[in-house]
């Protein structure tokens, strides 16, 4: 299945093949939890097209003074993904004939002809100006007669309207697309509705062959200690995969239903010692290993209930590995693989720590702190339990102080064949 | 509230405070707690992320690890929790599924809170039981808590920022920072 070689310390030689065959979605935007929080879906292609019409004319100095003095409460953030300055030969087609040919606006020289030789010249540049609504045409006319060339002259800037795309692409192909039907675009790794597809898409990259694996790994951690009726069938694998050759940091299962003298409690209608969720233990654990390597008493106050320490062979084998550098900061560039979606206690305790990504198995409708759609992929404003609860806690940039890359891991075998691979309820928080 | 009511919080509150203050003695962010049950004091907390390299200990982590030790968590349904910043999504999260019956805080937590700050986890849709929240205790007093620590350089961050040419400022206006956003 896998063709990289891996360090005997970096896989569990006791791990069997995975039951199933697992599989990245081969489409990670439908797959990916991209649509964070928002009630708003990422803006369609036909929502972006608006009637706003910059000026535009030519020549290329001087502009900005200009510009900033006749419309000094100027908005240029509003229209960043549009390109300020741009050649003849870089503009769409339709726009090098409508201005080739046009005898419109107000005409730089009276001679056709030699106009059009200078269109055509590359040291001729068409410039951005302004929303139409930010100036009057005359007003902008004026604003120019008074400065070079125009004030030596009588001739007039020449000034178009072209309709632009209100909004910033989402992708490097929209934006090529719309440089070619409306005005050259840039687009900008900023994507406040979600991580862009192509970071997504590096991302997957460099996750999918593994990721199986390790989700594996976090199955079997929870196992060993679920038969111990310590805990609920959760488990959780955090990767150090910055390195260039995937380490695995730590290794910890659910162990709710441990009792604070290390006796398995009996189940009830209760919580469990919901600090002792895998995904605490094992932050924890990462935290732990961090106070030994700085050469201090891992075990800092440190108590009972937290669950920290190893609690089965393999939690403990990982535990014990020396490999994470003293200068590091929480879990910063680590990746941690949860067999089901965390709870919104876990998954802000993933993103309070810094992870770079998170992969989690079976997602959580009823509990889940980590997907903002539903089974369907469709956003609510107001989610139905049972449908995700919509808060998509690793992608809200603008209120959380962190955020990182999430996906589910489906295995569409398993999809196909309609088998749940377990059978921990619906309404556990994970 | 009524002038009893009042008094009866603001005793609490006092208490998270002195935890507080004790946080930032000891280089940790200054936010404190308490649980109190049949008006008594069952069991304080303060964060101790720092000294911990885990961004998970929080005060409340930190009280009911102490709490629970002792204590079934079933005495939580009777129990309300005093703390001098409004709980994070995580501590909001957890709070809901032990089954806290109140939270009462000083500030509001504009960048990670839970209770109203940012998120609404006491009362979003959830299988847990909602519970109440009551904000704005002392909260000028947390405010300056914060603003003190604040200002001190954090070494722990990896790329330490330059805040010695801050100023500790003492005014705080009603809707100033640590305010609900709605």
């Amino acid at each position: 299945m896998s063709t990289l070689t891996l360090s005997p310390a970096s896989v569990d030689s006791r791990l069997s093949e995975p039951k199933t065959r697992f599989a990245l979605p081969s489409r990670p935007s439908r797959h990916m939890l991209s649509n964070c929080l928002r009630a708003m879906p990422l803006p369609s292609r036909s929502e972006h097209l608006i009637v706003d019409q910059p000026f535009l004319f030519r020549c290329a100095k001087l502009f900005n003074s200009v510009i900033s003095k006749a419309i000094p409460d100027l908005k240029t953030n509003d229209f960043q993904h549009l390109r300020r300055v741009v050649q003849f030969k870089f503009l769409p087609p339709h726009l090098q004939k409508t201005f080739r040919s046009s005898k419109g606006g107000v005409v730089l020289t009276e001679d056709p002809s030699e106009e059009d030789v200078a269109e055509q010249d590359d040291t001729v540049r068409y410039f951005l100006v302004s929303p139409s609504k930010a100036i009057q045409h005359a007003a902008l006319v004026d604003a120019f007669r008074q400065n070079p060339p125009w004030c030596e002259s009588k001739a007039s800037p020449r000034i178009f309207y072209v309709t632009v795309p209100t909004f910033s692409p989402t992708s490097s192909e929209q934006a090529a697309q719309w440089s070619v039907e409306y005005w050259p675009i840039t687009y900008k790794n900023t994507n406040p509705y979600g991580p862009h597809p192509s970071l997504v898409a590096r991302n997957v990259a460099e996750i999918e062959k593994d990721a199986g694996k390790w989700l594996a790994l976090a199955e079997k951690a929870a196992e060993q200690v679920y038969s111990q009726n310590l805990g609920e069938r959760v488990g959780c694998v955090i990767v150090d995969n910055s390195k260039g050759r995937p380490e695995i940091v730590a290794v910890a299962a659910d162990s709710r239903w441990r009792n604070p003298t290390g006796e398995p409690e009996t189940k009830n209608d209760g919580p469990g010692n919901v600090m002792a969720h895998a995904v605490e233990r094992a932050i924890a654990m990462v935290g732990k290993k961090r106070l030994r390597a700085v050469g201090k008493d891992p075990d800092t106050l440190d108590r009972k209930l937290f669950c920290d320490s190893p609690l089965t062979d393999m939690e403990r084998r990982y535990y014990e590995l020396d490999n994470l550098p003293s200068n590091g900061y929480l879990c910063v560039e680590l990746d941690i693989y949860v067999t089901h979606e965390p709870c919104v206690m876990c998954s802000m305790a993933i993103l309070h720590s810094r992870f770079k990504r998170c992969i989690f198995g079976r997602r959580m409708p009823y509990t889940g702190g980590l997907t903002a759609d539903n089974a369907e992929g469709k956003m609510e404003e107001k989610p139905k339990l049972g449908d995700g609860l919509g808060h998509g806690i690793f992608w809200r940039p603008s209120e959380l102080n962190w955020k990182l890359l999430a996906w589910e891991f489906t295995n569409e075998e398993d999809k196909e064949n309609g088998k749940i691979s377990d059978h921990t309820p619906n309404t556990l928080q994970a | 509230m009524n002038p009893d009511k009042k008094a009866y919080h603001e005793r609490f509150m006092r208490e998270a405070i002195a935890m507080a203050e004790l946080a930032l003695r000891s280089d940790e962010t200054p936010v404190g707690c308490v649980f109190v049950k049949d008006d008594e004091i069952i069991g304080r907390g303060m964060n101790e992320t720092n000294r911990t390299l885990n961004g998970t200990r929080h005060a409340e982590f930190v009280a009911l690890a102490g709490i629970l030790s002792k204590l079934p968590i079933s005495i939580l349904k009777e129990t309300d929790l005093y703390v001098t910043v409004e709980p994070c999504v995580m501590c909001a999260s957890m709070l809901r599924q032990y089954g806290i019956r109140a939270v009462y805080f000083g500030c509001w937590n504009e960048r990670f809170g839970g209770t109203g700050g940012v998120l609404n986890i006491h009362s979003d849709i959830s299988v847990d039981k909602p519970y109440p929240v009551h904000g704005g205790i002392f909260r000028e007093e947390a405010i300056m808590l914060l603003r003190k620590f604040y200002v001190q350089e954090n070494e722990k961050a990896p790329e330490p920022k330059q805040k010695r040419t801050r100023e500790l400022k003492t005014e705080i206006s009603p809707m100033d920072i640590h305010a609900p956003k709605k």
